[in-house]
């Protein structure tokens, strides 16, 4: 069995009249000479021209494939998101994978913007403080994006880092680490509905290869304007499916980390009602990480729902005036940790220190 | 559907094919399938040279009968079966993942599917020592997650990192790359790919819906055809490569509320084995996942299973600390 003709990505008419001429596998294809192609299937010489470098560039469009070893090597080399809440943190491995999706889902007030928020400040920690020195593109669709909210992270992190401060490296560091550079390293998009969505989606990747720094990308939220507008269900169904191999492949090919928002909807099973994220069942499959953010009583719960790397477990939140962090009454995990993680054990602790009074809860 | 060309065989020259073209004669099932005595006379040929070129071009192109006596000694030789880890998956599955035929895990986001494919390319590279062919299409593949599993069954570094070096994965996201990776590999590259790492034994695709979904439905039947040419291309290389295919597959809610494997009726055609893979009711922090068998051609349907995903990233000896206390609330 060969490689059939149908098989190549031109449009469906060439297709069709290729195989209406008897063209179904490449290898007849292979060495014809264009003229003879229009002749015999009724295309046009451009179409020719279009169907023969689809032949010929079939065998090399594929990359070679990694070994496990070197993927591995890969991810150990990529660094991750951190969250200034070392629970969080520690139960995905370090923080929020660069090169993955993840989705975080929460009823109306629970933290998912706050935490994209915190996100967008916490790319941008240079990197010998153990950050990414990197970027953020921010896709509003609900205009929830608060600027005074995003000033208030900053300047916690910004004097979080200063504290740390141990040699030169990050003393120079620090001279460009400021709010008001962390503002302007976040690139707001404001998208009113899903077309100006779909368009912004394909703009992108031109947008990252500019931007090279770009470490993140957030878009919140994906549900507001896939739950609005839609009269045929199938439809947002493909439309979802293709965004979501659009979101991983934009990950990899430019090492970032993509985090979607989704709303939560009530399925109804007999008479008992339950709490499940929205878009469907299939769009549950998009993202490589899933994040349930809820409340049990005033406790804030994050649940590791899906993770291909990390066993689900739960961690408990809280989101004050500084931003998303731990708990406080959580225990604190022990302070010697390795260099790379010295912002959230020391973020911890720093908490712990601040808030000892009471617990300050920020709604 | 071959188009016709000079020197395909004996008798056929450019003279011929001219004549042939314009009876509108343009390939080798046109040739096949018309009546030779009739095409004689419009083409002015003899009757006897268009039977011979009709004898050659059927015996090119037709396929051969093999004994069964034949078909079971190359099954008793050749197939394999390959453990997924799990004792009570396998015992599921009539011992494990059969190699020369498609397997397809379905189940819902965070049912297990993925960490299956793990358990079956860490078992293949591990213990049998051959290689895997690994094509993630959702990004979910974690190295570190399967270094962690392989620390589970030996503590040896050597062996971890010879192990790793025998899964070989590729990352494509539309379903024309993988398609032409899929080809590529079926044109005999799947053994020169893993040089120096055993012959590969299995072939996962993690996912598979991931990548038709997007494409069906709507007005075009474009996706469907594209669809059954990656179920075509899986079988015949699970076949002639004897290699295990395992593919994954999403789920959609029917009507009633019941869960069912995803993208439609003609794919449930193609895998020999189909499992459904389902949480348990329970905390989001269990572990505990059943497995239902709903086609099988070895085992009586509906047969359930219940696996720990735990239990892969526990070493024999049970001292893994990431034991959950959850796991008591089944």
């Amino acid at each position: 069995m060969q490689c059939s003709v149908s098989s190549l990505s031109l449009s469906p008419a060439v297709k069709s009249r290729l195989t209406a001429a008897g063209f179904s596998l490449l290898s007849e294809l292979q060495g014809l000479p264009p003229s003879q192609i229009c002749a015999e299937a009724g295309v046009s010489q451009q179409e020719a021209l279009q169907v023969l470098q689809a032949v010929r560039g079939s065998p090399v469009r594929i990359a070679p494939p990694l070994t496990a070893l070197q993927l591995l090597q890969e991810e150990q080399q990529q660094r991750s998101i951190i969250s200034f809440c070392s629970q969080l943190d520690a139960a995905l491995g370090g923080g929020l994978p660069v090169g993955k999706t993840t989705e975080i889902c929460g009823a109306p007030g629970v933290g998912k913007t706050q935490l994209c928020l915190q996100l967008a400040v916490d790319v941008q920690v240079p990197v010998c403080f153990g950050g990414l020195g990197g970027q953020a593109v921010f896709v509003d669709t609900e205009g929830s994006f608060l600027l005074q909210r995003v000033q208030d992270f900053a300047g916690a992190a910004v004097k979080h880092c200063s504290l740390l401060v141990e040699d030169d490296e990050q003393r120079v560091a620090m001279t460009t680490f400021n709010v008001e550079t962390i503002l302007s390293n976040i690139f707001l998009v404001r998208c009113h509905d899903y077309v100006e969505l779909l368009a912004e989606l394909h703009l992108l990747p031109d947008f990252l290869s500019e931007h090279p720094r770009v470490r993140l990308l957030v878009i919140d939220s994906m549900a507001f304007p896939f739950r609005l507008h839609f009269d045929e269900l199938s439809q947002r169904t493909r439309l979802l499916n293709g965004l979501a191999q659009q979101f991983i492949a934009m990950a990899s090919s430019h090492h970032i980390a993509v985090v979607i928002t989704n709303q939560m909807t009530t399925r109804l099973r007999g008479s008992q009602s339950q709490l499940v994220p929205a878009l469907g069942e299939s769009w549950g499959h998009a993202p490589t990480i899933r994040l349930l953010l809820q409340w049990a009583g005033t406790q804030r719960l994050a649940v590791i729902f899906k993770s291909p790397g990390h066993p689900g477990s739960t961690v408990e939140y809280q989101i004050n005036s500084d931003g998303f962090r731990d708990a406080v009454q959580s225990e604190q995990p022990p302070s010697k940790r390795p260099r790379t993680h010295t912002i959230q054990s020391a973020a911890g602790q720093r908490d712990s220190n601040q808030s000892a009074p009471g617990p300050r809860h920020c709604s | 559907m071959v188009v016709l060309r000079e020197g395909m065989c004996p008798g056929l020259d450019a003279d011929l094919l001219r004549d042939l073209r314009a009876a509108d004669i343009k390939t080798v099932e046109d040739v096949v399938s018309s009546d030779i005595e009739e095409l004689a006379q419009r083409c002015s040929v003899s009757y006897k040279a268009l039977f011979a070129i009709r004898r050659v071009l059927l015996a090119q192109h037709a396929a051969f009968p093999v004994s069964g006596a034949d078909l079971y000694e190359e099954l008793l030789s050749s197939t394999a079966i390959i453990s997924t880890g799990s004792p009570s998956l396998d015992k599921l599955l009539d011992s494990g993942v059969y190699t020369g035929e498609i397997t397809e895990l379905s189940g819902g986001p965070g049912s297990g599917k993925s960490q299956v494919c793990f358990s079956v390319a860490v078992h293949v590279s591990l213990h049998l020592k051959q290689s895997v062919i690994f094509i993630d299409t959702t990004g979910g593949l974690s190295a570190s997650r399967l270094l962690q599993m392989l620390r589970a069954e030996t503590s040896d570094t050597e062996e971890q990192m010879e192990a790793l070096q025998r899964i070989h994965v590729f990352r494509l996201f539309n379903i024309f790359s993988l398609l032409d990776c899929l080809f590529t590999l079926r044109s005999g590259r799947l053994q020169q790919a893993c040089v120096g790492g055993g012959s590969v034994k299995a072939v996962i695709v993690d996912s598979v819906s991931a990548v038709i979904s997007p494409l069906l439905g709507g007005k075009q039947n474009e996706g469907m055809s594209l669809m059954i040419q990656v179920a075509g291309v899986l079988k015949t290389m699970a076949k002639d490569f004897n290699v295990a295919a395992l593919v994954t597959n999403h789920v959609t809610r029917s009507e009633s509320g019941g869960v069912k494997p995803g993208l439609g009726v003609s794919w449930s055609h193609i895998p020999r084995t189909r499992v459904l893979l389902e949480r348990r009711e329970g905390g989001a922090d269990s572990s505990l996942r059943s497995a239902t068998l709903i086609k099988s051609s070895r085992q009586p349907c509906h047969i359930k299973a219940e696996f720990d995903l735990q239990s892969w990233s526990r070493s024999k000896e049970g001292s893994s600390g990431k034991r959950k206390l959850e796991e008591t609330d089944s």
